[in-house]
């Protein structure tokens, strides 16, 4: 990104130049132009890292080795006249799937009141990056060569277990429910992957791949569940795309008679993502 | 301790097994010469003097009988050992009719039993540690060095060096068998070479060492049954309540406080030592049904309370002074659809009239703050609030029974997830009057938690640590009195989230002990 060598020297020396000081509370006074500490253990501070790691584990992340937030090292928020309150965070990342160190990003977000977040992210890899892309290369040709489309239910399962073989399907779900759940994102309220409700591989003629998801989300603070059914295509080297429908997981609807098969995909309701 | 026998070497059998095996052995060789010689009589008489004998020497037995393979030996396998011995020797009686073919009756008959006899010698590998000392050498120089190497040659002694002569620097630890005590002794005096006593009677330690672990093996045979380490439907789970209750009886005890929306039982366990009304703590956990490792940690804490009154001392201290009541499922019908339906169901299970929509969410109906903001007024909504504060009877039978109690010091609920340790106020912003306070003693407490395995939590508010929620349980305690009010958010931090794995259940259990525990201590010591 071009503005990217700019934004970030200068989003650093701001970051390292305020002192440590105790963060204000909302409201803070809305100057706009000046930055504000925020507590790094915060919800704001902290949800702007998410969304920071959700944008940047769709668009730039490997299935392989999605990232999670670790821990908010610091972090700041300015307003922006006409537009909204940015955040400037660094936060530490570990490995979603397997937990590991996986080193550091320095991001901003731009919540805007119309569109998702605007996020500018650049992130320093702990794991080496020529490894993660020969496993993605692996998994990627593992998958083109199914004859059989692959399918999976529930990852993780209801006591959290993931089978061995699922684990990159995880990765794969993570990296595609990223898209969503940064697109859906505002400065108070975000997501984090509860579920993979089902996967199914869909065959395709070209040489991507494509799957079909029904993922649960987690919306913070309304503790909402959403059921998205995504439909995710991967071209090696490429982000992925991503197409998707969401609605709010109403099993209240049916009573708790005649459910089906307790998945909780349900009746959804095709709405294009308005919550 | 176990360990450092792989280096002893089996000794000689002891004269009482000896004895054992001749005897066994004996009438199998007088019967032939009796049947020879056509004495009946004398063989039956015989065998009325080997059972005789046989008894004796059992009396006789030491009872601390030790194999350097393991600790085994029982009278009766002995018993059983000796009439094997001669059962073998009966059954390979044919053996010796093929030997008969090429040698004489007495020469195999006497091979066969020496042979089984070395055999049986080499299984048992029996030994006795009584009066053994294990002594802690200290050299001052080289040359007493060169003494100790000199007495590491003198296989008559049967020194069993755990710890080898090497430099003057280090200490020798050496065992030495009761029958060389004196002379080593001697020796090492006369040579000016200090040394102190580690172990005074090796075979005292021992027998503890036994015994610690029969009592753990029948600790595990007794609570086999339900593994901690798991999740579990809610029958196991109150099975396993009156298992606790009938187990340890002498302190807790299970109290049903009201029932569920569809009538299922909330038990409370009641953990108490003494009479009467004793000022309390209060512990729920499940209020959210799908944040199972609340119920599962619950269910650990309740096992780690019972086992550790009596040997443990801040926890017999705490119960010597305070009661504990512990609500390990608090929302038993959004637990059981959690089960056999969804997941991800958070509310309870009530119907809400005007709406198709099932349940309200039982943190956001109690009375604090009722209906402000943080909760829905929306039935289809994960955080509805209810029609009316403490609408549920979930939330109303607690509040009855804290109420009716009227001498509740602490109020402590486990929610997950997010690694977070609250304080009130969440359906306000502004700090509590006793702010300082609560963040001292949640700080002491995330300090414990992350003693154990490095797991960080937040401490802070409500509002200013997760977010702004009205008609939460601790905002009512804090309101009503109860100074000491604390919410957890348990691990993790959103990778699992709520479908956190089995396998983190006890880890994540014994660290939040820890922080309950800083916490539990601290209100013993500073009532008000």
């Amino acid at each position: 990104m071009p503005g990217l060598r700019a934004a970030l020297p200068a989003a650093l020396l701001l970051l390292s130049s305020f002192p440590p000081a105790a963060a204000e509370r909302l409201p803070w006074p809305q100057v706009p132009g000046v930055m504000h500490p925020l507590n790094p253990s915060h919800r704001e501070a902290v949800w702007a890292a998410w969304t920071a790691l959700h944008y940047i584990n769709s668009h730039e992340a490997s299935p392989s080795r999605p990232l999670a937030l670790h821990k908010v090292v610091k972090a700041a928020a300015k307003m922006i006249p006409r537009l909204g309150w940015k955040y400037y965070v660094h936060c530490t990342t570990e490995g979603y799937i397997h937990g590991e160190n996986a080193g550091s990003c320095f991001a901003t977000v731009l919540y805007l009141k119309k569109s998702p977040p605007v996020v500018h992210g650049k992130c320093v890899h702990a794991q080496n990056k020529k490894q993660i892309q020969e496993e993605d290369h692996r998994f990627y040709e593992y998958l083109q060569h199914q004859k059989k489309p692959i399918t999976a239910n529930y990852i993780p399962d209801s006591n959290g277990n993931i089978a061995h073989d699922h684990l990159q399907l995880w990765g794969l779900a993570i990296v595609g429910s990223s898209y969503i759940m940064w697109k859906q994102s505002t400065e108070h309220t975000g997501y984090l992957l509860a579920q993979v409700s089902s996967v199914k591989q869909q065959i395709r003629k070209d040489n991507a791949v494509a799957f079909k998801f029904i993922v649960l989300l987690h919306e913070i603070p309304t503790q909402q569940m959403n059921v998205c059914h995504m439909y995710l295509v991967w071209t090696l080297g490429h982000p992925i795309r991503v197409k998707y429908s969401c609605a709010p997981d109403n099993h209240g609807l049916e009573d708790g008679s005649g459910q089906d098969s307790g998945s909780a995909a349900g009746t959804s309701h095709e709405t294009k993502g308005n919550f | 301790m176990g360990q450092r026998f792989g280096t002893a070497q089996c000794p000689t059998l002891p004269t009482q097994m000896c004895q054992g095996l001749i005897w066994g052995t004996l009438p199998h060789i007088l019967r032939p010469l009796g049947a020879a010689f056509k004495l009946s009589a004398f063989i039956w008489s015989f065998e009325l003097l080997w059972i005789q004998r046989v008894l004796t020497v059992l009396d006789n037995l030491p009872l601390d009988l030790h194999c350097n393979c393991g600790l085994i030996l029982e009278s009766g396998l002995l018993l059983s050992l000796v009439g094997v011995t001669r059962l073998v020797l009966l059954v390979f009686g044919s053996c010796r009719a093929v030997l008969l073919a090429t040698e004489s009756p007495f020469t195999s008959t006497m091979k066969l039993i020496l042979i089984f006899s070395a055999l049986f010698g080499a299984a048992l590998c029996l030994e006795t540690f009584v009066g053994h000392q294990v002594l802690r050498i200290k050299t001052r120089n080289e040359e007493q060095l060169k003494k100790l190497r000199f007495l590491e040659t003198l296989d008559h002694l049967e020194l069993d060096f755990w710890l080898n002569p090497s430099t003057p620097a280090l200490p020798v630890d050496v065992r030495i068998p009761a029958h060389s005590l004196q002379a080593v002794k001697i020796f090492l005096e006369s040579h000016g070479i200090e040394y102190s006593i580690l172990i005074e009677d090796l075979q005292v330690i021992l027998d503890r060492e036994k015994q610690d672990i029969v009592a753990s093996q029948q600790m595990e045979r007794s609570s086999s049954t339900f593994n901690y380490g798991t999740y579990h439907s809610l029958a196991s789970i109150y099975q396993e309540l009156d298992n606790l209750a009938s187990e340890y009886g002498n302190i807790v005890s299970k109290i049903q406080i009201g029932e569920s929306y569809e009538k299922r039982p909330l038990y409370v366990l009641k953990f108490s030592t003494g009479r009467g009304n004793r000022p309390a703590i209060w512990l729920d956990a499940g209020i959210h049904s799908r944040e199972w490792v609340t119920q599962a940690s619950a269910m650990w804490i309740a096992k780690k309370i019972a086992s550790d009154y009596g040997n443990d001392p801040s926890i017999t201290s705490l119960l010597n002074n305070l009661d504990i009541f512990l609500l390990p499922v608090a929302n038993p019908d959004g637990y059981e659809f959690t089960h056999t339906t969804n997941r991800m169901w958070r509310k309870t299970r009530s119907k809400n009239s005007g709406s198709l929509c099932i349940g309200v969410d039982p943190n956001r109906n109690w009375d604090a703050g009722f209906g402000g903001p943080g909760a829905s007024s929306n039935p289809c909504s994960d955080s509805y609030h209810g029609p009316r504060a403490n609408s549920e009877v979930e939330v109303k039978s607690v509040v009855d029974f804290i109420k009716n109690h009227g001498n509740i010091q602490a109020f402590l609920t486990l929610h997950s997830y997010s690694q977070l340790l609250m304080y009130p106020y969440g359906y306000k912003c502004t700090p509590p009057a006793d702010n300082a306070e609560l963040n001292t003693i949640g700080k002491a407490a995330a300090n414990s938690i992350r003693s154990l395995y490095g797991t960080t939590y937040t401490v802070g508010s409500i509002c200013s640590t997760i977010y702004q929620a009205s008609g939460g349980s601790i905002d009512w305690s804090y309101d009503y009195g109860i100074k000491y009010s604390f919410a957890f958010e348990l691990r993790d931090t959103g990778r699992y989230g709520f479908l956190l794995p089995a396998a983190q259940i006890i880890p994540t259990a014994e660290e939040t002990w820890l922080g309950l525990k800083t916490i539990m201590e601290y209100v013993r010591d500073n009532p008000y």
